[in-house]
Order: C-alpha cells, then structure tokens, then sequence
C-alpha cells in the first residue's frame, strides 16, 4: 500500500461483497479492498470512498458498478457490471472472446471483441439458478462451508443427478436424495454440476467466440472450473484475482476519466 | 421536458365516464374494433393489466405459469375492479386469454356480461369474411344488452373516427424524433389511446405535432425500437430516458400493431374486418417470421434506429417463438439487439434496468 | 422422383426393413405366447397383440427415413385433418408424437437443451423445443426426420402450434397451411363451421399444387372410411376400461394411441386395433385385468408425463391403482359420431372444430363427469402441464369442483409433458402417496 493518492478509483458494490480498487495516474494499484457488503449500502459506500480518497474527490476520478452502483453518491459516473467486468478482463487478459462471471446474485456472459468491445452479452433471468446463490443454499442445507463445496465435489467418487436447477426445487431434491442415502459428496459433485450446466447454456446461447475467460467469486471454486471446461469442451482461462474484476474494470474507467478520454 | 398537454390518466377518464354517467366497457388485450362499441354509445376502456397489482386472486383460478398480464387482468376483475363496466370483452388473443374468456363464462361468471371476440389468424379473403360475421355477431351480443342497433351509416361515421385517431397516432410516431418528450412521457400520451375517444385522442395528438420541434432533437444518444407486448412497468422507459435511449417507433401490441389500415368497405363490417386483419405484422395474428423481420428491419432503417429491445412478457409464447429468429436476422443486418422479460405484477427488477443501462453503454 | 431414391427405397424399406420387422414381431409374439415369460409384481402381462404396435411404429419411421425423394412429406399438427393429404399421397410426420418418442426415450431433455442454446425460451412448449432442438441438431432416437414439403397446421389444439409451425416455416422455407378453428366458448356458430370448411377446401387446392395432383374424391371417401373405422375401434378399446378389472390402462393407451394419431386412414391402423379389441375382450371375458389386483380406479386428465410414464404407472399398479381412462386419448375417439364418409369435407370441418381443446373449460368439466360415470372412477389426477396452457387453465376450478361438488378426491399434479427438468419426482411421490391414502389403498 502506498501514501500516494489515487487519481481514479473504481467501487463495485456487489450483492454479496463490495470491492474497492484504486489507481495511481500510471494505472498501477495503490489500494484494493474486499469486504461484505452492508445493508447499509450508501454509507458503507461514503466510508469507503472518504478514507480512500482522503475526502479530496475533485482529484479523484470515481465509478461505481454492481447493484448498489447508484448509492455511490460521491462516484462521478455509474457503470453496469457488464461493461466493467469486460473492461477489467481485456485489462488483465488482453484479449477478446467470452467472459463468463459468477456472482452471487446474477450470473453473466458477456461477447467481448478484439478492441474490448462488449458485443453481446446475457444474464440469468431473476431466479437464483445458475448463480453462486444456488451454490450457497444447497450448502446450507448439506452443512458443509461452501469453501470446501469445490474440493468436496472434485473429490467425490461418484456424482447424483440432480435435475432441479431452482434453488428452490433443489433443495427439496437434496432432502429427497438425502433421505435415500446417497453419501453427501456426491450430492454436491452433482450440484455444481447442475451450476455449471445452467451457465454453459446461457453462453451458448449467445454463440460464444473463444477463448472462454471466468470471473467472479464462484470462479475460486477448483470444481466449477474444472465442470466449466468439460461443458464448454475447452480450458477456461482466469484472471489472476476473479473477483476483482469489476472494480478493476470500474477503476480503469475512472482513469480514462480522469486523462480526459 | 415539460407536459404541456396535461395527458388525463386512466383513472381520471373513468371517473369522468362515471359522473357522466358515460358507459363503458372493459377490454382485454389485443385486437377488437373500437367503433362497434362507439356504435352503442359505449365508451372502450381497454385494461392491460393493471400492471404491478397483485395477483392473489387469481391465484385460485390461473397456474402460475399463466403470464402477468392475464393474471393481473382477472385479479383486478375478482376484486371487483370491472363491476361498473356495462360489459366485459375477452378478444382471443392466445391461449391464456383463451383461458382466461373460458374460466369467466364457466367457472367465474360475473354479474358483468362477458363477451368473447374470436380473432382469426390469417389475412385471406375468407378470414376477412369470417371476422366480418364474427363482429356482426359480437354487434347482436352488444345489442342484448344496450337495446341500441346502430345503422350502417353511424357504424360508418364511426370507424371514419378511429381511422382519424389511428392516422394521427401515426403521425406522432412517425415524429417521435422532433417531439420534446421522454419516453416515459411520450408512452403516456399513446396510451390514452386506450382509454380516452378517439376524437379527443385525435385532438392530443394533433397538439402534440403542433409543439414540435422544426429538427430532430439532439439530446437522444441512442435511437431504438421496442417490440412486444407492453412497456410495463413503465419506470423502465424512465430508465431508459437516464440512459439515453430514445424509442423512436413502437412494435407494441398495444400501440404500434394497433395502427390499422384505412378501409373503405360498403359493408361496416366488413371495413373493419378488413382494416383489424390489415395490421402490421403481429404474432398474435398469425404472422410469419418473414414478415415480422421484414418489418422491424424497415422500421429500423427508415428511423435510424441501432437496435430493438424486445420487451417481452414472461410465459408470452406468441412473442418468445418468434425471438430468436427475429434477433439473429436484425443482428446479421447490423442492428443489435435486447431481450428483456418482465413480469408486469412486479415493479422492474434491479437486474432488467441494468440489463437496459448495460445495453446503452454498448451502443456507444 | 428419382429412379435411384425409388430404388433406395424399395429395397430398405420395402424389401428387408418390412421383412426385418416382421420377423422381429414373430419373434416377440413367440415370446409373449410362451408360458412364464412375465415377471412382474403387480402388473399382468402386456396383449400379445403390443408386438405389432412396436412393428407399425417402427415401419413408419423407417420409411420416413427413405421417403425424400420418392413421396411428398407433410408435417403435421396433431388434432389436423390428414384424410385429405393421405387421400393424396403424402407421407406425414407428427412432430408432437416425435416428441413423444423422445420424451419417453428420455431424450427430450437434451433436445430442448439445444432449441434453448439457439435462444429458444425454457418458457415455450416442451414439444416445440423438442422438435427444434432435434431440427437443429439433425439427431433423433428414430433414425431421421425427412424434410417437410408443406407445413399443415390446425389450431384447434392450441395457438401454440402456430408460433410453432411459423417458425419451422421460417427453417424450411416451404409452404404453411393454416386451418384455423375458431375457438368454441359453447355452441358452434354456423359461420365458424363455414370458415373451417372453406380452410379445408383451400387447404386441398394447396396441398394439391405442392403434390402435382389432383384430388380423386373416391379416394378421399376411402381414406376418411378408413379413418371412420379407426377412430371407432379406438373408442371400442377406450370403452374396455370400463370393466372390472379393467384389461386396459391409460398407460397402454398413451403408447398405443399412436397409430390413430398418425396412422388414421391406414388400412394397418385398422387390422391392428381390430386385433387389439379381439384380444381386450378375451381378457374381459376370462376376468385378466391389467393390474393383478385392481382395488380403485382413476380418471387422467391432460397429456401424460412421457418421461416417467412407466416409472409412474409402476407407482399406481403397486398400490392397487388402476389408471382407467384419460380425456387426452379420449379426444382421438369421441367424434367418431362426426366423421362421415358420404360427406368427407363437411364433416371433416365439424369433427375438427370439436376437439375437447378447442371447447370450453366448463365442457371439459362436463366430459369429465361423464368419463367418471361410465369409468366408475374413485379419483382424478389431473396433470398441471406447464408445457399446454389450453389443456391446463381451467384444471385449478375443475378440480375444486370435482372435490366440492361430486366429492371426488381430485390432484393437481404440476409437470410438464417432455421437460423432465420442471418435474420434482420427491415432491410429486409425496403428493401421490397423500392422495393414495386418501383414497384409500
């Protein structure tokens, strides 16, 4: 970390976490913080963006992404995630193609071009399937830290079917496998199967170019990238820190801000 | 951007018919011929919706996988919303509505006579001649219960008003660009087509040409055109008025599929037959994907507009059929575009505005 | 028509497949005739009569796989008039009954998967996205799928075939007629009899310039003879399940619909169901019911659930339930009255409009009561298909009516007829173990 103040900051306020990245006027990151996002949306925001700032926002290029983007009162600009996350990933990649994220709210693909472009992109319809909240439920209910879920379903000898992709339904689906005795590894071999096939359908719904790229919280999963792969039938490149991706991307955009772009 | 024409509302125009002691008629979606109604000195009050009310009791009657504008449209019925319409038409419009005519007659039977209105589905001579007999028969119904028979030369004189209104509404569209008013504004005034006469719609909309800017005004960034069934819930034009998408035609059913062709039939029935199956194209009458695309790829060119955001509602299958289709053809011409789904008895999920905001950053 | 297609065909189709088959049908017909060949708990073994089914079925399909080229090919909706496109010489596809192989193959899943890649939503019918999906992907578990020449497409099922057939128009690039049967909320009115009639004639002239031929209406009168004479044998076989116990389930009935439903006009269709009531009434004369023991008896209402129709059926015989009639296969036998041979068009256009989809709710109701009387039925289950809103609005008051007013226990079941993602098996075994207890077995 470093005395010098930012020039360009980015704040993505997620469902789950809010993430703070800030720039210097080369682009390098002086400051990068994670943390649960508040119900207090709007004055976790104005903590954040005082103590990063140092109160001096007209030096400072700002702007927001992710649910709570419009509760960043000080930020100059408010981006979706969509066009954040696919400025992040061409930062870090330096290359077009499909963006898959996983977050925990709405999952997201996004088509970006040889220049970053966003050229198409799609998201899950309101329901929690094929986001990290499904993952999170059917944790819960089989009791184990939805840390270990990854290694526990990379581990398991054999996979259950589970057809319900509704969190929901799923979960009346585990007690039901659960009451026939189906050992719990293979239960949650088949859960983040069931995740990863509901996201491979939506990129394939946008016909997807290569290669395939994988951001957000779930990507830490060993699992769901190694599932990921199998149904896209090609290796998934991530990020060095997926969940930054968006604040990385938002940050970026402060910059270009700032330099008057 | 102001509101100069003080655009009355819904509830305004029905409390007006009711003081007056005006009676009208409660409507569902999509296609009848307001004239015939006019003809009885009923007054067409055509109810999309309402939208984001609750759908509790129609929860008795409809599955879940019913879409919102039909389970809406019952809940307002059950909870007594219609009772002081003097008649009750269910237009079949798809299958729900279907349902929805046959679960009133049957099950539900309300003190409100319900009528029924089967649209054909082609534009041959026969369904003309078909839906010609088919409105006789709704006029026969009508007369039951208002004891009025109009004659063949008001019939006339009325389907001349509707012409009128239908043409004004055109005019305005065809304007959109010059006219100083957001989207959310705009939608306000189309819709009173559905609820106010056409003579005063007509008055509105010549008003609204009159105010016209001479250019195209340069504060829309991103020229667009919406197709589907109802822009509802209705902040969503508000939040594409932040972003700066400016709609500059309607592919609505409610608005811009309802601009009927002028007929000049001698036979009233037949001249409006005619002028209903004369519609743009329109999945719930039937048409082809050929000539939905081939319509939406003139709408865009001739406006200049970079894409089409399809506002479809969730479980509509006349619209979600043709959309892939649809997209991949206006996508191969170069126009982009976005699907949006929407239950209209939910306010507009965080996820579909920045769906929309997302679009508008994609654009530029 | 090509000399080499021709060739082609009569030598796979009409030469070893028709052989093949046959000598496949012998064989099982040895088998099922052979004493102690059945094993099952609760249920008693199939009609010998089922080997013949499987051979007509597989005949159909086989051909389609060589028509193109030496016939034309119609596709078809399910509830559309064909006595006229047999009478002039098309082989047809039905791709809702394509659906239904998949389904109960279990391979509709994976079908609509593909229609839903292409951007086809999870929201439209099952049946459509199966048969996208199978477009798309050129694959099908009966071998393929010719390419259609024309389009025919009735609504009086549903408006859904329409968006449907629209877009395989779209595909195809072929003609797309339309008969469109205006929906009856309660009698037919004179006018919609005339437009469904004047559909049907220009539905002919149509078919005919596709074809290159013109319409001979002695063929005409036969095939609709034919037709006739099918859909009674199929009400006689239907009636079966009247008995106590009954030969024959709904379960049998789903599978073995298919020839009426796309084989009608079929002098086959005929000889086979012919076979079929030979040998059901045997069984009701030496009391062999399908069920070893049947202790009640239950009402279906709506499509089946392809994907699980044996696991289901299973559930039911082990308590003791038999599944006696349904309204959906009842549809293809209660206008037999209708068909007239004298009359092929008229009639066509009266038998075509009245399909129990295309009349209210309130009649559906009534056809239900009446099924409950002449079956002696103890229950309903109706099925809540998230795939067919036609059939299925309306089903929340029928069964509240059932209940209310004739006592008759009644469940509503929510599935979906080929999307085996929507079905939660756990919460549907409960539901069906409550509704067994309160009938009491």
């Amino acid at each position: 970390m470093s005395n010098k103040l930012p020039v360009a900051v980015g704040i993505d306020l997620g469902s789950a976490f809010t993430k703070v990245i800030a720039l210097d006027e080369e682009g390098k990151v002086l400051q990068k913080i994670i943390e649960d996002t508040d119900p207090y949306t709007e004055k976790q925001a104005g903590r954040l963006l005082d103590g990063i700032t140092g109160g001096e926002y007209h030096r400072v290029s700002i702007v927001a992404t992710g649910y709570g983007r419009k509760l960043a009162k000080r930020s100059t600009r408010a981006v979706t995630e969509i066009s954040c996350h696919a400025k992040g990933i061409f930062h870090e990649m330096g290359h077009g193609g499909t963006l898959i994220d996983i977050g925990g709210q709405d999952s997201k693909v996004i088509v970006i071009s040889d220049t970053g472009a966003v050229l198409n992109f799609t998201m899950n319809d309101k329901c929690a399937a094929g986001t990290g909240r499904f993952l999170e439920v059917s944790a819960n209910r089989l009791k184990i830290p939805i840390e270990l879920m990854g290694k526990t379903a990379l581990e398991a000898a054999s996979e259950v079917k589970i057809t319900s992709t509704c969190a929901v339904f799923a979960e009346s689906e585990i007690v039901g496998l659960l009451a026939k005795g189906k050992p719990v590894d293979h239960i949650v071999r088949g859960l983040a199967r069931s995740l990863v096939l509901r996201v491979a359908a939506m990129a394939h719904s946008l016909h997807p170019p290569k290669p395939f790229m994988l951001s957000g919280g779930v990507a830490r999963s060993p699992a769901i990238r190694a599932f990921l792969a199998e149904a896209l039938g090609q290796a998934v490149e991530l990020p060095e820190e997926p969940q930054i991706i968006g604040a990385l991307g938002a940050a970026l955009m402060a910059l270009d801000i700032h330099k008057g772009k | 951007m102001s509101d100069p024409l003080n655009i009355p509302s819904r509830k305004e125009v029905l409390s007006d018919y009711q003081s007056s002691g005006q009676d009208f008629v409660a409507v569902y979606p999509i296609h009848y011929h307001r004239a015939l109604l006019r003809a009885h000195d009923l007054m067409p009050v055509e109810l999309w919706g309402p939208s984001q009310y609750s759908t509790t009791s129609a929860d008795a009657h409809l599955q879940a996988y019913t879409c919102s504008v039909v389970r809406c449209g019952l809940s307002f019925a059950l909870d007594g919303g219609l009772e002081k319409a003097r008649a009750i038409i269910v237009p079949h419009s798809c299958d729900s509505l279907q349902g929805l005519g046959s679960v009133f007659l049957d099950f539900i039977q309300p003190k409100t006579p319900v009528l029924t209105l089967y649209v054909p589905r082609g534009r041959r001579e026969m369904d003309v001649e078909f839906f010609a007999r088919e409105l006789m028969a709704l006029d026969k119904s009508l007369a039951k219960i208002t004891g009025k028979r109009p004659s063949e030369k008001m019939l006339h004189s009325f389907i001349d008003n509707e012409q009128k209104a239908d043409s004004a509404m055109e005019a305005v569209l065809n304007n959109r660009i010059r006219i100083p008013m957001s989207n959310r504004q705009f939608y306000e005034l189309m819709r009173t087509r559905q609820y106010v006469a056409a003579e005063k719609f007509e008055k509105l909309a010549r008003d609204t040409l009159e105010s016209m800017q001479q250019d195209n005004r340069t504060d829309c960034s991103h020229k667009l055109v919406i197709s589907g069934l109802v822009p509802e819930p209705a902040e969503l034009l508000s939040v594409m008025d932040d972003a700066g998408l400016t709609v500059v035609w309607d592919d609505t059913a409610c608005i811009g599929r309802r601009i009927y062709p002028e007929t000049d039939d001698a036979d009233p029935y037949v001249r409006m037959a005619r002028s209903i199956l004369g519609a743009p194209p329109d999945s719930a009458l039937g048409s082809s994907v050929e000539a939905r695309l081939a319509h939406l790829l003139d709408l865009t060119r001739n406006k200049q507009a970079q894409g089409v955001v399809f506002w479809s509602v969730k479980f509509c299958e006349p619209e979600l059929f043709y959309l892939p289709q649809l997209s991949r053809g206006l996508e191969l011409a170069g126009i982009r575009t976005l699907l949006l789904e929407v239950d209209i008895s939910e306010p507009a999920s965080a996820q579909v505005q920045t769906r929309l905001e997302a679009f508008a950053e994609s654009l530029t | 028509m090509s000399l080499r297609d021709s060739l082609m065909y009569h030598l796979n189709v009409s030469l070893l497949g028709h052989g093949a088959l046959r000598i496949q049908r012998i064989k099982a017909q040895m088998t099922m005739n052979r004493q102690g060949w059945w094993h099952h708990e609760h249920l008693n073994p199939p009609p010998v009569t089922s080997a013949w089914l499987k051979e007509l079925i597989s005949r159909h399909y086989l051909k389609g796989r060589w028509i193109t080229g030496t016939q034309k090919v119609a596709w078809v909706t399910s509830g559309a008039p064909i006595e006229f496109l047999k009478a002039l010489g098309y082989y047809l596809i039905y791709p809702e009954n394509h659906g239904a192989v998949c389904g109960i193959r279990r391979v509709g899943d994976e079908k609509c998967k593909v229609a839903e890649h292409a951007g086809w939503s999870r929201d439209i019918c099952s049946y459509a996205r199966t048969d996208i999906g199978t477009i798309l992907s050129g694959k099908t578990p009966v071998g393929k799928l010719p390419k259609p020449d024309l389009l025919v497409c009735c609504t009086n099922i549903c408006q859904t075939v329409l968006y449907w057939y629209q877009v395989l128009a779209q595909q195809f690039k072929v003609p797309l007629i339309l008969i469109d049967t205006p929906f009856l909320y309660s009698k037919a009115p004179e006018h919609a009899l005339d437009f469904v009639e004047k559909q049907i004639q220009y539905a002919i002239e149509t078919a005919e310039k596709v074809a290159g031929v013109s319409m001979e209406p002695k063929r005409l009168r036969h095939v609709t003879e034919l037709s006739h004479d099918a859909v009674d044998l199929w009400n006689r076989i239907m009636h079966t399940g009247r008995a106590r116990p009954a030969p024959f389930l709904a379960f049998d009935e789903f599978i073995h619909m298919a020839p009426i439903v796309e084989m009608r006009g079929d002098q086959a269709t005929v000889d086979y169901y012919r076979a079929l009531l030979a040998e059901l009434e045997a069984r009701i004369k030496n009391g062999t019911g399908a069920l070893k023991e049947e202790k009640k008896r239950v009402l279906w209402d709506n499509l089946p659930i392809w994907f699980v129709v044996r696991k289901f059926g299973n559930l039911l015989a082990s308590r003791g339930v038999a599944l006696v009639a349904s309204t959906y296969t009842n549809a293809w036998g209660e206008l037999a009255d209708l068909i007239d041979p004298h009359h092929p068009i008229e009639s066509m256009a009266k038998c075509y409009i009245h399909p129990i989809l295309n009349r209210g709710t309130g009649q559906k109701l009534q056809t239900m009561k009446t099924m409950i009387e002449d079956y002696e039925v103890d229950g309903v289950l109706l099925h809540s298909d998230r795939s067919c809103k036609p059939y299925s609005i309306g089903q929340m008051d029928q069964q509240s009516i059932l209940l209310k007013q004739l006592g008759i226990p009644a469940l509503l079941l929510e599935a979906d007829h080929n999307d085996s993602r929507v079905l939660s098996w756990e919460q549907s075994e409960n539901r069906l173990q409550a509704f067994f207890e309160v009938l009491g077995v």
